[in-house]
């Protein structure tokens, strides 16, 4: 092994640290850790009040848990996976067009998805899901048989909130 | 061994060192990430498409996923919020494996790698009790059209629980989502406990002691922390939102 790598730094060995150094690593990551502990508590606080507050589906709870989703996920890739901490341009080839990819993907099916289904020139979705679909919306408009069913505007009738119960 | 060697910016791209200075196999493991993230993202994406197509009959997570092991209480997110729990907690055992590994403290490594593989295996676990109590469903059930076999025709009943056509919640589409996203984490979380077991049996037999360094430990971590990355969209995206 060492015949052909002697004079190549290995980049293994330049990751290992002193006691002290990881001392303070460890300070690090745990106050990352307790970070995201407490983001997860206050989702997980708001998303249970959100039902009886009537939040349900209200924008601003939309763009807070998706700004506390993708702070999270920052703190992951940044810290625990040590990305924050490589080299500048191994950070960037990475982030950069993934990022790039993911808000092309989003713009494209916000543009281009709004006809799907929709005109009869496209293939409709398979028939076993637009019956379910329609006969879905017929019982909730009557307030009829499937609880659960419902969504959006009216808040869901008392009976359903207590129906999701296992046996 | 050259290790100290300095490289500046000027000759990092003459060969010889990696402009990078990370070693192949950890770069090879961050392409292979982005790589999978984008699977995940186009997962993700697309069902947010749907989910919006069918936003007037799409079901609301907290009347679905509303149960808790030995209680019998309407308690909605709070499962969820345990299985989040134990896989943050199991990413941060990773990486303090991971830094034990930079002080070659192989006891160190042995104790935060078991808590790590224990974390994920209780993870796979709940996700195997999550969906048992999803496909079987809630004792009313809900009157829906279910295709049947013997007549070739669909026929009002009353059905519970939900399967790909069928599904007592709301449509179909939410459960063929949450099976395939969450069965293809699962099928991640299943693989990273198995190849963290590997390298738990490596650090036992004592291979990166001799070998002078942690690295697969770090790069296991790597893996181990995108499933964790994955989990925090999942979870918002299917449980909050």
């Amino acid at each position: 092994m060492s015949e052909f790598q002697d004079d190549f730094p290995q980049y293994e060995l330049m990751s290992n640290h002193s006691a002290e150094d990881g001392k303070k690593a460890r300070r690090t990551l745990w106050n990352v850790f307790w970070v995201m502990l407490i983001i997860t508590v206050v989702e997980l606080v708001i998303g249970s009040m959100a039902p009886s507050h009537g939040w349900t589906g209200a924008l601003w709870l939309k763009v807070l848990f998706i700004v506390l989703t993708l702070a999270k996920a920052g703190a992951i890739v940044l810290w625990f996976m040590h990305l924050g901490h490589e080299v500048k341009f191994l950070k960037y080839i990475i982030l950069v067009p993934y990022i790039g990819f993911m808000f092309y993907t989003i713009f494209v099916i916000l543009t281009e998805g709004t006809y799907s289904g929709e005109s009869g020139k496209f293939a409709p979705t398979s028939k076993i899901f637009t019956d379910q679909q329609e006969s879905l919306k017929n019982a909730h408009q009557h307030g009829g048989e499937s609880h659960n069913a419902g969504s959006g505007t009216e808040p869901a009738p008392k009976e359903a909130q207590g129906a999701g119960q296992h046996h | 061994m050259a290790h100290s060697a300095e490289i500046d910016s000027k000759d990092a791209w003459g060969g010889g060192v990696s402009p990078f200075r990370v070693s192949y196999g950890k770069m090879m493991m961050w392409f292979f990430l982005v790589s999978d993230a984008l699977t995940f993202g186009g997962l993700l994406i697309s069902y947010g498409f749907i989910r919006h197509k069918f936003a007037d009959v799409w079901p609301k997570a907290e009347n679905v996923f509303t149960h808790f092991p030995f209680i019998e209480q309407h308690l909605p997110l709070a499962y969820v919020g345990l299985m989040t729990f134990i896989l943050i907690m199991s990413s941060v055992t990773m990486v303090l494996a991971v830094e034990a590994g930079h002080r070659m403290d192989r006891k160190g490594v042995t104790l935060w790698m078991f808590w790590t593989i224990v974390g994920g295996a209780a993870f796979v676990g709940s996700q195997a009790w999550e969906w048992y109590h999803f496909i079987i469903g809630t004792s009313e059930g809900a009157l829906r059209e279910v295709w049947d076999f013997g007549t070739g025709a669909y026929v009002k009943q009353i059905f519970h629980g939900a399967n790909m056509t069928t599904n007592e919640y709301g449509v179909p589409q939410f459960a063929n989502y949450f099976f395939f996203i969450t069965g293809f984490h699962g099928t991640h979380v299943f693989s990273g406990v198995i190849i963290n077991l590997i390298i738990f049996l490596n650090v036992l037999k004592g291979t990166y002691e001799k070998r002078g360094h942690y690295e697969m430990v770090e790069k296991v971590g790597l893996y181990w922390h995108f499933v964790d990355l994955v989990w925090v969209f999942v979870f918002t995206f299917f449980y909050l939102l």
